[in-house]
């Protein structure tokens, strides 16, 4: 005697690939529910804002100056000395970047939101304010999810359930799948947004064991001569802080003499997954997208591209399996995560081995110099993995 | 040897609510506060301390239980 469904999909999180999950659900013509716990989408901000154009095109989002802060051109790639690899497509490729950007930052309030109206204009019905407190299987097609809106305790009945809910994301534990993240492969990431740094349209790449250990430090532009400078750092590989890390190269780094008139405007960190795509990434009525499938470069701890474009295949995904009248059992949710393996998910896992080999070297001149060398070749015009 | 249960503690002044300690919490879905951090309000028994450790700021502080 269930009451019939009131959505076919509700996604529990509106960041990039939640709300493209939802926008490509109701494009397909379900009845799609978003909620978010947050008063405003992307805040506080957890992430540098670089994305390639590539990566909005894939999924339909146009550059709009709303969001755009700055455009990329390309690269440079620093040793722990501070020698430069310059990889500026302007000079490089100028038949086709000397006018269109590589890629941009955007400002991640404004892109989120923006990303929440395209779904809102598809038909998503979206609830802000609102947090997933859990979930109850009412039948083998459907599921109530337990809410609370703006105080308010409210349930609803869906068909499936998208956890787009981040790196912390609780939707995957509900159904007992292994998100756990190990302290070796999340990136504890800071940045300060700062005035007073010249940059020149390129994303800045430091690498180095003494600089940002298990990771990477960048400085990245922003609009009105503001910049990112930031790091992320590998706790089981140092004692000492990403706080610590950042002053550090702030004060006693080959950049310091270039940092040196630098305020600081913003305060943001977060944790970055520099980890394989979770094993499993769906159970019965439910799938994960995004940072909470771990869906995250994990050589460049990029997200915003893995995750638009796998909330595509979700969305698109539950929309055939909807409209094919199916049950959305665990046997048959696991086709999306073979789509998504085909389209991203064998590059991801390369990259990860990768990472692996990298971080696993004992030597540390040797470690560095492979890292060095791989970020080097990976944002350079011959990577196999420009895609990604 | 079972680990004596501990309390964290955070300093919200320090913390940036960037998520990261829930991240890497292994214990089951609920274990947080309202702030997006680990939960303050109940015991952890499993002592692991990533989320101290993986804090960009060092903004957590564990006592016994």
């Amino acid at each position: 005697m269930s009451r019939s469904s009131d959505y076919d999909l509700v996604v529990i999180g509106s960041g990039p690939a939640g709300a493209t999950t939802a926008r490509y659900a109701a494009e397909n013509g379900l009845r799609v529910l978003l909620v978010d716990k947050k008063q405003e989408l992307g805040a506080p901000i957890q992430c540098s804002g670089a994305v390639s154009a590539h990566a909005l095109s894939d999924v339909e989002v146009m550059p709009e100056s709303e969001f755009v802060l700055t455009p990329i051109y390309g690269f440079i790639v620093y040793d722990e000395a501070g020698n430069p690899v310059y990889l500026d497509y302007r000079e490089l490729k100028p038949d086709v970047y000397a006018d269109a950007p590589l890629g941009y930052v955007v400002d991640r309030r404004r892109f989120d939101r923006a990303l929440l109206s395209m779904a809102e204009d598809s038909g998503v019905e979206s609830w802000l304010k609102t947090e997933a407190l859990g979930v109850d299987r009412i039948s083998p097609d459907l599921l109530e999810v337990r809410l609370r809106r703006l105080g308010q305790e409210v349930s609803v009945r869906t068909r499936i359930l998208a956890g787009a809910d981040g790196v912390q994301s609780q939707v995957g534990k509900w159904f007992g799948l292994a998100t756990h993240i190990k302290l070796s492969e999340l990136a504890s990431c800071l940045q300060y947004v700062v005035d007073g740094v010249e940059t020149e349209g390129l994303l800045e790449i430091m690498t180095g064991h003494a600089i940002a250990p298990g990771g990477y430090a960048w400085i990245f532009p922003k609009q009105n001569k503001h910049a990112e400078v930031g790091l992320g750092v590998i706790r089981t590989m140092t004692d000492d802080d990403a706080h610590a890390y950042l002053e550090k190269l702030i004060k006693d780094s080959f950049l310091s003499d270039r940092l040196k008139d630098l305020r600081v405007l913003e305060i943001q960190g977060g944790g970055v997954p520099l980890a394989a795509p979770l094993k499993q990434q769906y159970s019965d009525n439910m799938l994960l997208v995004g940072d909470a499938a771990r869906h995250v470069n994990p050589i460049t701890g990029g997200g915003i591209h893995t995750a638009l474009r796998c909330g595509a295949i979700a969305g698109r995904f539950i929309a055939d399996v909807i409209r094919g009248g199916n049950t959305p059992d665990e046997q048959c949710m696991s086709a999306y995560q073979q789509r998504w393996s085909e389209e991203l998910g064998e590059s991801m896992w390369r990259l990860y081995r990768r990472k692996r080999e990298i971080f696993r070297q004992r030597d540390i001149d040797r470690r560095n110099q492979m890292l060095f060398e791989t970020l080097s070749h990976y944002f350079s015009p011959e990577s196999e993995y420009r895609k990604i | 040897m079972a680990k004596h249960p501990v309390m964290f503690e955070i300093d919200w002044n320090a913390c940036i609510k960037c998520g990261a300690c829930v991240a890497v919490c292994p214990l089951e879905a609920g274990f947080i506060s309202a702030f997006d951090t680990i939960a303050v309000d109940k015991p952890c028994d499993v002592v692991c301390l990533a989320c101290e450790k993986v804090c960009p700021v060092t903004a957590i502080r564990h006592s016994d239980a």
